[in-house]
């Protein structure tokens, strides 16, 4: 189990680690190769999308439910406000119904009203009036229907026991519930009880109206596909059909106490297909309470609306901020690009000039360096034209002769040697790839600085490791690179100095070369800066200050290194490392 | 990445010089060893000791051939040394005519081999350019080099100097027939790097079949 | 007329020696030197008419060596000798107050002509 865990550890890690090193940008730049720019152009662009897009994202995503939600709260309170300007006009409906009786109880005696063809007339007009109107009828102080205009026949059936009427006592008006009448129809009862007070005496008002025009009522409210408003009483039983929650005087499942006065608007939500917004308001008057049942959500067709333009702008922003960061990152990578190739041309120029510039002076060298054998062998032969000319016995000068002979011969072994070191030299210029011996370059070098150093009076010791290993490299430049530092190390030591060549194999792949010299050494804060192009400790007009910043960029190229180490007036040691075999040259 | 026309550039250079440099040591190489076959003679002459009234003239002879070859390879070192110091720099003022002598002095040799004769012919008052003097070396040593190989022998190269409406003119005069298998070599790759290099010296070539004129400004701009 | 006293200075002995007995058997009267301070010394010493100085010697530059020379006796005539492309040098020493010049390697015949001019200028003075 651990074991697992060690390596899903590992892995993690290690991708971890990679995710690191593919983001990191700056090791970029230490990689070579033309694929480095695409590289970098890529990492450039997936960050820079990356981290402008997550913002968009962020702000688009909470933009969207912040918009949802205003929509759905402002849905919610215009359904509040319906809710109650429905519970109003039900309320105002009924309202108009009592302060209806109440009028007629005014303008009608109770004796008028009893008799019976009276009534019917009213009941007429009433029922021009309100259509609604089901029955009509009027109801003594022990509860008896006195008259009645209608449908029905209930004249002189006795209310006293009924709850409606109970309640009517006490109260002046009274809206009775809906209930089923004798024809099966449902209906509810509105009366109002008007007082005598000389008698101490009352009479009661009746009408009853059919539930179609209250159910008129209440569906006035907005109502969409889903949704559905109806009536209900304090127990729960509708007093209106309702659209899904049953017919009336059936009972309202999702019935539960509403204990609030105010209109009320809440979220509910029993199940996907079942949620919504609920509201209830208390009508005035009557024990009734107004529903609204709302699953549907207009204010989602608007987001939805919103949300496919969002999404346009949103795949169009990421569009252009890609296409953008892309040209952008081309255009500076592609600058990057050139000024890193113009660099390289630059230094490969400046390289090749100082290349030509060394094997000029050296031939130079040579030049100068045949001249004191020629004069040697001149006036040898000279001598023996004067001797020739000048006397009669040959004999005499037959020995002087021969040594004269023998120095004409020393001379022209000299020149000899100088030629044909020019020749090795000048036969392998171009070749950039060859398995050279260390050892054979550092005395061809040498060879050529001898006679300077013989001049200046420098002691030369070489102590060069027998058998080195082969090396494949640039022969001419790293003869380039020796050249140049022992040149220094010749301009450092003054009159009778030291300078010491040594070689020898560090590690398996690497073989060390050191100059050391006993000049005048270098200072520690010089030394930072050695290798830094035109850096030249030298007089002005001396020197361009390029030798060791190439020789340096020559090393780097060959795969090898270059350090020194110095002591002021105890002298300077430079320390060259040349790998055996190198993996890409 | 530097263009290919730099990369070729120098690798021409890097062989331009170490031709001129061998070619150089050979000839020198051969005088010294004269010297060293005629000092030998005379000391076998001594040894065998010959004993007649001739012998300081037979002596004086070779010595004066000594002498003679000592002369020739302190010129040819004279001139390599003017070579060499041309590279010194990218940009100076030189003397065309010195410079195009040097090439000659190296050159004489290879031209004597394939029997064509290789002459100058310099006015001698055209003013100092300032230009890149290895680069006008190697350009011109790329055209003689080309015709001393594709030329039949008893051919004649001249390179002719001038002065003419402000520029400085270098003429090969070719005189000859050329080798048939050379002939075909003609055009090719090398015709690029000529482009390359007169654009870089800031010039124009105008090549016609017994001619290569090369113009120079006299400063470079 | 007395021998034209010549001092030849050059590191390279075997050059020396051969041209200093060229130039006694030409009838001048001859000494060597290989570094400047035996130079110096052979000046101090005998007084030579004309010097023929290398200019690349050991010990003390050419050019200080000739100055020196000058400012000892001002009469010694000072022939430089030069391998080639020395044009600096040469410049150097003329203004510093030599007589000639004459490139290695030497003919004769223009080296003993150069003597003698030297000579001339001397003793005329």
């Amino acid at each position: 189990m651990t074991e697992d865990n060690k390596l899903s550890k590992k892995e993690n890690k290690s991708f971890l680690d990679s995710l690191k090193n593919f983001l990191r940008l700056n090791t970029l730049f230490n990689k070579s190769g033309s694929d480095r720019y695409k590289g970098l152009k890529i990492r450039i662009v997936l960050l820079d999308a990356v981290l402008s897009l997550i913002p968009l994202f962020i702000v688009v995503t909470i933009s969207y439910f912040w918009f949802q939600q205003i929509l759905k709260d402002d849905y919610r309170n215009q359904l509040k406000w319906e809710i109650e300007n429905t519970k109003q006009s039900i309320e105002y409906f009924l309202d108009e119904r009592l302060s209806t009786l109440r009028f007629i109880t005014s303008t009608y005696t109770y004796e008028e009203l009893s008799d019976q063809k009276k009534l019917n007339d009213v009941f007429i007009k009433l029922k021009k009036e309100f259509p609604g109107i089901v029955d009509f009828g009027v109801i003594d102080a022990d509860g008896i229907q006195r008259s009645y205009a209608g449908p029905y026949r209930l004249q002189g059936v006795d209310y006293s026991s009924q709850n409606w009427f109970n309640e009517i006592v006490i109260r002046s008006s009274y809206i009775s519930d809906v209930f089923m009448g004798y024809r099966k129809i449902p209906h509810f009862a509105i009366a109002v009880k008007k007082e005598i007070p000389d008698k101490k005496t009352f009479w009661v008002l009746r009408v009853t109206i059919d539930v179609e025009t209250l159910k008129k009522y209440a569906t006035s409210i907005n109502l969409r596909e889903n949704d559905d408003a109806f009536i209900i009483n304090h127990n729960g039983i509708l007093q209106t059909t309702s659209r899904f929650h049953g017919t009336v005087l059936e009972t309202y499942k999702d019935f539960k106490i509403i204990p609030e006065e105010k209109t009320t608007v809440k979220d509910f939500n029993q199940s996907k297909d079942d949620c919504g917004i609920c509201g209830y308001a208390h009508i005035k008057n009557a024990s009734w309470i107004f529903v609204a049942v709302i699953k549907s959500t207009p204010y989602a067709k608007i987001p939805n609306i919103f949300r496919n333009e969002l999404f346009y702008i949103t795949v169009l922003s990421i569009l252009f901020s890609v296409a953008v960061t892309f040209m952008l990152t081309q255009t500076v990578v592609n600058r990057i690009k050139k000024s890193d190739q113009e660099r390289e041309i630059a230094i490969s120029e400046i390289e090749h000039s100082s290349k030509m510039a060394s094997i000029g002076r050296l031939a130079a060298g040579v030049a100068h360096e045949i001249n004191n054998p020629l004069a040697i062998i001149n006036e040898k032969a000279g001598l023996m034209k004067d001797i020739l000319e000048g006397s009669e016995n040959l004999q005499k000068n037959k020995d002087k002769f021969l040594v004269l002979l023998n120095g004409i011969f020393d001379s022209v072994s000299r020149c000899r040697t100088v030629t044909h070191r020019l020749l090795g030299f000048s036969r392998r210029m171009d070749i950039s790839h060859d398995l050279i011996d260390i050892n054979d370059a550092i005395k061809e070098v040498m060879g050529f600085l001898e006679k300077e150093m013989l001049y200046r009076n420098i002691k030369l010791e070489l102590n060069l490791k027998e058998n080195l290993p082969k090396v494949t490299t640039d022969k001419g430049q790293v003869q380039q690179v020796f050249l140049n530092i022992i040149n220094n190390a010749v301009d450092a030591v003054e009159e009778g100095g030291q300078i010491e060549v040594s070689s020898d194999i560090k590690d398996i792949n690497t073989i060390r070369v050191l100059i050391k010299d006993n000049g005048v050494g270098i200072s520690k804060d010089k030394l930072k800066h050695i290798f830094e192009p035109f850096y030249t400790t030298k007089d002005k007009g001396k020197g361009t200050g390029l030798g060791l910043s190439i020789s340096y960029g020559i090393m780097q190229k060959l795969g090898g290194t270059i350090h020194v180490e110095s002591e002021v007036y105890k002298g300077t040691t430079f320390i060259i490392e040349i790998p055996i075999t190198t993996e890409t040259l | 990445m530097e263009n290919k026309g730099e990369r070729d550039l120098r690798l021409l250079q890097l062989r331009f010089i170490g031709k001129i440099l061998a070619g150089f040591t050979h000839e020198s190489k051969n005088y010294i060893a004269i010297v060293k076959e005629s000092a030998g003679l005379i000391g076998d002459m001594i040894q065998l000791g010959k004993k007649s009234g001739d012998e300081p003239d037979a002596y004086l002879e070779i010595i004066h051939s000594i002498e003679e070859q000592i002369e020739k390879a302190t010129d040819l070192f004279r001139y390599l040394n003017r070579f060499s110091h041309r590279m010194d720099t990218e940009l100076c003022t030189f003397n065309v005519n010195e410079t195009l002598e040097e090439l000659i002095a190296l050159l004489t040799r290879f031209a004597n081999q394939k029997k064509i004769s290789l002459e100058k012919d310099f006015q001698q008052d055209i003013p100092s350019i300032t230009n890149n003097p290895s680069l006008l070396q190697l350009l011109v040593f790329h055209f003689l080099e080309e015709q001393l190989t594709g030329l039949d022998k008893n051919s004649s190269l001249i390179l002719n100097t001038s002065l003419s409406n402000g520029l400085v003119v270098v003429k090969i005069m070719i005189k000859g027939n050329y080798l048939e298998a050379e002939s075909e070599k003609k055009p090719g790759t090398d015709n690029k790097i000529h482009v390359y290099i007169i654009d870089q010296l800031g010039g124009t070539i105008i090549k016609e079949n017994d001619l290569i004129s090369i113009s120079l400004p006299v400063l470079l701009s | 007329m007395s021998q034209t006293k010549v001092l030849l200075v050059d590191d390279e002995v075997e050059f020396t020696v051969a041209l200093a007995e060229r130039l006694q058997l030409r009838n001048y009267s001859v000494q060597t030197a290989n570094n400047a301070l035996e130079a110096l010394g052979l000046v101090y010493k005998n007084r030579p008419d004309v010097i023929i100085l290398d200019l690349r010697i050991p010990g003390m530059d050419g050019i200080e060596t000739l100055k020196t020379i000058k400012k000892y006796d001002p009469t010694i005539e000072v022939i430089m000798l030069t391998g080639h492309g020395d044009v600096q040098s040469v410049q150097e020493g003329m203004t510093s107050g030599a007589f000639e010049y004459i490139m290695k390697p030497v003919d004769i015949g223009e080296l003993t002509s150069k003597i003698d001019k030297a000579q001339k200028k001397k003793t005329e003075v």
